[in-house]
C-alpha cells in the first residue's frame, strides 16, 4: 500500500473473517481488514458496532469465535493476552485499566519489568528502567505525580497515564479504544501529539474515536464498521469523502 | 484464556457427565446390595438435605439480592438454636438457668430499634405531612419501647413463655383471621358497603383471636413451639439491625464486596464468641421435640420430627417462590438483584426492600439451625459449618435460583448421606467440599442456572 | 515555626473544633498505632517479668511468620485466603509426626508409627509437603477470585481439619501427638524457652527478609498488578496464574515453617489448634496490622498477642473467657476497620 512496507506484508495486523457472538448478537461478524503498517487507522462507527470487540479480540482479551488474526504475517487462531507483547501489540481500555493501588511510577515500571517468573524475583529497578519511566512520565507531563496513587489522578491523567503505560512497552502496534473521550482540548492535544510522534517513529496505531475532527485530522486510514461488519475501508481522505458512510456515521 | 476456559467448560461437562454416572452406578450397586441401608440413608439424606435446603433458599435468596456474601448469615442459624436453647434451658439442663440480663438487655435493645426504624420507616413517611412530627416521633419511640420492653419481659421470663406470648398470640391470629374473613366476605358479596363486612370480619377475628390466645395461655407444652418463633423473629431482628446499622454505610463507599464479607466475617468472630462465654463452648442439646420416636417404614427408620424439617422446608420454598413469583414485594425485590441503581431511580425504597430480604434471610437461617439442632446438638461454631453447607447446596443448584437452592440442598444432604457409606460419617464434609470446588470448576452455574 | 503550631492543634482548640484533632489522630494513625502498641509491649515485659516477655515473644513470633505470609497473598495479591491454617497444620503435624518418639501402646489409645526423626530433618519435609499441597490446591483455587475465593478457602481449611481429625492412622485424630521433639543443632538443644525464642526470632527475620526480598522486588510488583487488575496485567504480558502459584506456595511453606516451630514448642498437637476460626483470626491480624505491609503484619500480630494478655486485667471477666473476649473484640475491631479504615492500620491496600 503505502511506502512504509517493510515486512512480509504491507500489513502490521490483519484480521481474516472474524467473528465473535455473544449469546445471540453477532459483535463481530465475518471481518476482514488490514492494519497498515507504520500508519494511523481509525476505526468509526456508531455504538454497538463491534469496534471495542475488535480490539478485544485482536488483545486476546475475548477469544476468537472464528477466523484469523494475522500479526505481521504471523497466522493465529488464538491469541492469548500475556503472549500479544511478544507479538509486537499492546493495548489501552475504554474505561481506563489503571493498577489503582500503587504509585503512578510503578504503573509504567510493571511494564518494563522482567517477565520471566525466577529472574524477576531477584530484579531490582535498574538504571535503564528507570530512565525509561522518567522519559515516559515526562513525556505525558506525569512526572511531578510520580509519587501519587494512580487511583487519586484526574479522568484525563489517567487516561495519559494508561497512554503512556502503553508507550512504555516498546512494541510496533498500539490499538487505543477511545484515547479521545472526555478529554479537555490541552490533554487531547497532547495524546494528539503523542501519536503524531508514536507514527513518526514508525509505530502502528490503531485508535477508536467518535470526534470527526480528530479522525479527519490524524487518520491515514480509516476503517468504518457497522453491525459488526465492514462497511468501507481505505484511505482516511477518500472515506471521508464517501456520502454513504458520512449516512451510515450520522444516522444512526 | 477465555477460549481455554470454555473449553475446560466443554470438558467439564463430560467429566461432569462421567463423574455422575460414576456416583449413579455407585449408588445402584449399593442399593442392590443392601436395600435397607439404601432406604436408611435416603431417610437421612432427606432430613440433612431438608435443613440445607432452607439455608439454601435464604442463602441464595439474600445473595442474589445484594451480591455479597453476608456472613451474619450463619451466625443467625446459631443464634436460632441458641435463642431455643436460651428459652428452654429448664428443660434441658434442669433449672440451671443460662438466662443473662444483658443478653436479654441487647436483644431487646434491638428489637425497639428495629420497630422504631420500621416504623420510622412505613408510618413516618406516610403521616408526616397530616400530624405533628413530634407527636409521631414521641408515638413510634413509645411503641418501639413497648415492644423493647415486652421482649425484654419475653426474654427474662421463658418460663412463662406461653402466658407472655399469648397476647401476641392471639393478636397476631386476630389480624390474620380478621383479614382473611374481610377478603372472602369481599368477594361474596360485591358491591355491599365496607362497614358491615369490616365489623363482621372483626368481630370474627377477635373471638379466633381471643380463642387462640387461651388456648396458648392454657397450653405449657407450647413454649417450646412458641421459643422458635420467638429466636426466629429475633435473630431476624438482629439481621435488619446489621443490615440498617452497618452494611448500608459501608455499601455506600465500598470499592469491593469483600468489605462487607470481611466485615460479616467480624461480626460472626464476635457473635460466635459471645456465644461461647454466654453459653460455654461444649456442644449442649436442646429439649426433645415432637416426633423423636422412630417409625419403621420400608426397611428403614425415620423420625416423625424429620419429616416436619421436610415439610417446612418445602412449605418455606413454596411460600418464598409465592412471594418472589407473586407479590409486589417480590417484584421488587427481583428489580433490585438485576440491578438496583435502577430500582431506585424507578422510586423503590430499596433499603426497607433489602431489610426484609435480611430479615427473611436470617429466619430461614434460624429456622435451619433450630432445626438441625434439634436433630443432633448445638455448639457456637455450628453456624459457619451450616452457613457453608446452605453456600455449597445453593452453588450445587444454581445461585439465585430457589428451585436450584431445594434442589440443591436435598442433592447435597444425599450425596453426603451416600458418600459415606463405605467411609466413616466424619468425612462428610469434606466430601460435600470436594463437590464445591467440583461445581464450581466445572459447572459455575449450578445444575439449574439462574434464568 | 508557625505551621507547626498549626498543624498541631492545642487543648483549647480541640475543645472548639474535635473535628480538626480528629483529622490530626487521622493523618498520625500510623504513628500513633506504632507507638502505643510498642510502648504497650514494653510495658508488659516489664510489669510481667522476663518469662512470662519470653513466652509471650514465643507466641508472637510463630504469629506474626504466619501473619507475614499471608500477608503476601492478602495484602499484596489480593486473595483474600481464609484458608492458611491448613498450611500451618501440615508443617505442624508433618514434623510432629515425624519428630514424635512416645510410645503410644503405653496410652492405650491407637498407636502410630513413629520415626524419631531430628527437628531440622523434618521441618524441610514439612515445608516441601506444604509447598507441594499448595501447588495442588493453588492449581484448582488459581481460577476463583474475590468471594468466591474466601469460600473455597473456608473450605480447604475445613477440608484439612478434618485430615487432622480423622486420618487417625498418622494423627491420631483428637488424641493428638505427643512427645514432639525440641530442635538440636549438634549437641546444643534449644529446651528452654529463651533459647527457643531465639530459634523462632531467627525463622521471623528470615521470613521477613524473604518477604521484603519477594515483595520489593519486580515480583512483587507484578503481584500488585495482578492484585488491581488481573487482566490487564496479562495484557502486559505476565502470565499471572504461574505468578499467584508461586506466592501461594511461598506464602505457604513459610506458614509451615511456623506450624514446625509450633508443633515443636508446645511438644504436643492435636486438631484444635487447626480449626477454622484460628484461620478467621489470622486473617484479622493481617487486616488489623494493615493490608500489603510487613511491618503492620508483625505489628497486627503483636496487638493479637497483647490482647489476650491485655484481657487478664479487664475486671469481671473470668480467666477461661479471656481467649473467647479476645475473639469479640476482634470482631469488633475488624467491622469497626471496614467501616472506617478498610487498609488496616498501617495498610497500603484497601480492600
Amino acid at each position: 500500500m503505502s511506502s512504509a512496507a517493510e515486512g512480509p506484508t504491507p500489513y502490521a495486523l490483519e484480521t481474516v473473517d472474524v467473528r465473535k457472538h455473544f449469546g445471540g448478537v453477532h459483535a463481530v461478524d465475518g471481518l476482514s481488514i488490514g492494519i497498515p503498517r507504520g500508519e494511523i487507522t481509525c476505526v468509526v462507527g456508531p455504538n454497538g458496532s463491534g469496534k471495542s470487540t475488535l480490539i478485544n479480540l485482536l488483545s486476546g482479551m475475548l477469544p476468537l469465535d472464528g477466523g484469523l488474526v494475522v500479526v505481521d504475517g504471523v497466522r493465529l487462531r488464538v491469541v492469548k493476552p500475556h503472549e500479544t507483547p511478544g507479538l509486537g501489540v499492546t493495548r489501552t481500555f475504554q474505561d481506563v485499566r489503571l493498577f489503582d493501588q500503587i504509585t503512578v511510577w510503578d504503573n509504567i515500571m510493571v511494564v518494563l519489568t522482567e517477565r520471566r517468573l525466577l529472574p524477576s524475583l531477584f530484579e531490582r529497578p535498574r538504571p535503564g528502567q528507570r530512565e525509561r519511566t522518567e522519559q515516559i512520565l515526562r513525556n505525558v507531563g506525569m512526572w511531578e505525580k510520580r509519587r501519587s496513587l494512580a487511583m487519586d489522578l484526574s479522568y484525563g491523567q489517567r487516561k495519559l497515564l494508561e497512554i503512556g503505560r502503553a508507550m512504555a512497552l516498546n512494541v510496533n502496534t498500539y490499538l487505543f479504544d477511545e484515547p479521545f473521550a472526555g478529554l479537555f482540548p490541552q490533554m487531547l492535544e497532547r495524546v494528539k501529539e503523542i501519536m503524531r510522534q508514536m507514527r513518526s517513529e514508525g509505530r502502528t496505531i490503531l485508535f477508536i474515536s467518535h470526534n470527526m475532527d480528530i479522525v479527519r485530522e490524524l487518520s491515514d486510514h480509516l476503517i468504518v464498521m457497522d453491525s459488526g461488519r465492514l462497511l468501507t475501508e481505505g484511505d482516511a481522505e477518500e472515506v471521508l469523502a464517501q456520502p454513504e458512510v458520512i449516512e451510515a456515521y450520522l444516522g444512526v | 484464556m477465555l477460549r481455554f476456559a470454555a473449553y475446560r467448560e466443554g470438558q467439564g461437562r463430560i467429566l461432569a457427565a462421567a463423574l455422575t454416572t460414576a456416583a449413579a452406578a455407585y449408588v445402584v450397586w449399593k442399593i442392590a446390595e443392601s436395600p435397607d441401608q439404601a432406604v436408611q440413608f435416603a431417610f437421612n439424606g432427606l432430613s440433612v438435605g431438608a435443613v440445607y435446603a432452607l439455608l439454601a433458599l435464604g442463602f441464595t435468596l439474600v445473595y442474589s439480592t445484594v451480591w455479597f456474601f453476608d456472613l451474619y448469615y450463619g451466625a443467625a442459624a446459631a443464634m436460632g438454636a441458641y435463642g431455643v436453647f436460651y428459652l428452654r434451658t429448664s428443660e434441658t439442663v434442669g433449672g440451671n438457668h443460662v438466662n443473662n440480663p444483658y443478653v436479654s438487655a441487647v436483644f431487646a435493645l434491638v428489637v425497639a430499634g428495629v420497630i422504631a426504624w420500621a416504623l420510622h420507616e412505613s408510618l413516618f413517611r406516610r403521616l408526616e405531612r397530616r400530624s405533628n412530627p413530634t407527636t409521631l416521633r414521641a408515638a413510634s419511640g413509645l411503641l418501639a419501647a413497648t415492644a423493647g420492653i415486652y421482649t425484654g419481659f419475653v426474654l427474662t421470663n421463658p418460663d412463662h413463655l406461653h402466658m407472655l406470648l399469648s397476647p401476641a398470640a392471639g393478636v397476631t391470629v386476630a389480624v390474620a383471621v380478621g383479614g382473611v374473613v374481610y377478603g372472602v366476605l369481599q368477594r361474596l358479596f360485591v358491591g355491599t358497603a365496607a362497614a358491615p363486612l369490616l365489623i363482621i370480619s372483626a368481630i370474627a377475628g377477635c373471638v379466633v383471636g381471643a380463642y387462640c390466645g387461651l388456648l396458648v395461655a392454657g397450653a405449657p407444652g407450647s413454649r417450646l413451639y412458641l421459643s422458635w418463633i420467638v429466636s426466629c423473629l429475633v435473630a431476624g431482628a438482629v439481621g435488619v439491625a446489621l443490615y440498617r446499622g452497618l452494611y448500608v454505610y459501608m455499601r455506600q463507599r465500598a470499592r469491593s464486596p469483600l468489605i462487607m464479607l470481611v466485615a460479616s466475617l467480624g461480626v460472626l468472630l464476635a457473635i460466635t464468641a459471645a456465644t461461647a462465654i454466654v453459653f460455654e463452648s461444649a456442644p449442649r442439646p436442646l429439649p426433645r421435640a415432637f416426633g423423636s420416636d422412630s417409625w419403621a417404614l420400608w426397611g428403614g427408620n425415620i423420625k416423625g420430627f424429620n419429616v416436619f424439617t421436610v415439610g417446612v422446608a418445602i412449605a418455606g420454598f413454596a411460600g418464598l417462590l409465592l412471594l418472589l413469583k407473586k407479590t409486589a414485594l417480590g417484584r421488587t425485590i427481583r428489580a433490585i438483584g438485576d440491578d438496583e441503581e435502577v430500582a431506585k431511580v424507578v422510586g423503590i425504597n430499596t433499603t426497607v426492600v433489602i431489610a426484609i430480604v435480611f430479615f427473611i434471610g436470617a429466619v430461614f437461617a434460624a429456622a435451619a439451625g433450630l432445626l438441625s439442632g434439634h436433630d443432633t446438638a448445638i455448639q457456637p461454631r455450628m453456624g459457619l459449618l451450616l452457613m457453608l453447607k446452605g453456600w455449597i447446596a445453593s452453588v450445587v443448584g444454581g445461585i439465585g435460583n430457589l428451585y436450584g437452592a431445594v434442589v440443591g440442598g436435598f442433592a447435597l444432604g444425599m450425596v453426603e448421606q451416600f458418600g459415606i457409606w463405605d467411609l466413616a460419617g466424619e468425612w462428610k464434609d469434606v466430601i460435600s467440599f470436594l463437590i464445591l470446588i467440583l461445581f464450581l470448576s466445572f459447572w459455575p452455574r449450578g445444575l439449574l442456572p439462574r434464568g | 515555626m508557625f505551621t507547626g503550631s498549626r498543624r498541631l492543634p492545642g487543648l483549647k482548640r480541640s475543645v472548639r473544633d474535635p473535628g480538626a484533632f480528629i483529622r490530626l489522630a487521622r493523618s498520625n494513625l500510623e504513628l500513633w498505632a506504632n507507638l502505643v502498641i510498642i510502648a504497650w509491649a514494653v510495658t508488659f515485659a516489664i510489669l510481667q517479668g522476663t518469662g512470662f516477655a519470653i513466652t509471650l515473644g514465643t507466641v508472637f513470633a510463630i504469629w506474626a511468620i504466619l501473619a507475614v505470609s499471608l500477608n503476601l497473598v492478602v495484602g499484596f495479591t489480593g486473595l483474600l485466603s481464609v484458608g492458611h491454617i491448613g498450611f500451618f497444620g501440615i508443617g505442624a503435624y508433618t514434623v510432629a509426626v515425624l519428630t514424635s518418639n512416645a510410645s503410644y501402646e503405653q496410652l492405650r489409645t491407637e498407636a502410630i508409627p513413629t520415626f524419631g526423626w531430628p527437628f531440622f530433618a523434618a521441618l524441610p519435609v514439612g515445608v516441601v509437603l506444604a509447598g507441594l499441597t499448595a501447588v495442588a490446591v493453588g492449581v484448582v483455587f488459581n481460577r476463583f477470585r474475590d468471594d468466591i475465593f474466601v469460600l473455597v478457602s473456608f473450605g480447604f481449611a475445613i477440608i484439612c481439619f478434618n485430615v487432622f481429625l480423622n486420618a487417625r492412622a498418622v494423627t491420631r485424630g483428637a488424641f493428638g501427638i505427643h512427645e514432639v521433639a525440641k530442635p538440636q543443632i549438634g549437641g546444643w538443644v534449644f529446651d528452654d524457652e529463651l533459647s527457643f525464642l531465639a530459634l523462632a526470632v531467627v525463622f521471623l527475620l528470615v521470613v521477613v527478609l524473604l518477604s521484603w526480598f519477594i515483595v520489593t522486588s519486580s515480583f512483587g510488583r507484578v503481584l500488585t498488578a495482578i492484585r488491581e487488575d488481573e487482566r490487564a496485567t496479562e495484557v502486559f504480558g505476565y502470565q499471572v496464574t504461574h505468578y499467584k502459584l508461586t506466592v501461594w506456595v511461598l506464602s505457604a511453606m513459610m506458614a509451615a515453617a511456623a506450624g514446625g516451630l509450633f508443633a515443636s514448642w508446645t511438644t504436643f498437637i492435636d486438631p484444635n489448634s487447626f480449626v477454622l476460626l484460628e484461620s478467621i483470626l489470622l486473617v484479622s491480624i493481617v487486616i488489623l496490622g494493615g493490608l500489603a505491609t510487613i511491618w503492620g503484619s508483625l505489628l497486627g500480630a503483636m496487638t493479637f498477642v497483647l490482647l489476650e494478655e491485655g484481657m487478664r486485667f479487664v475486671p469481671g471477666l473470668p480467666d477461661q473467657y479471656v481467649g473467647q473476649a479476645r475473639q469479640v473484640v476482634l470482631g469488633v475491631l475488624l467491622v469497626l476497620l471496614m467501616l472506617f479504615r478498610p487498609q488496616g492500620l498501617l495498610g497500603r491496600y484497601r480492600l
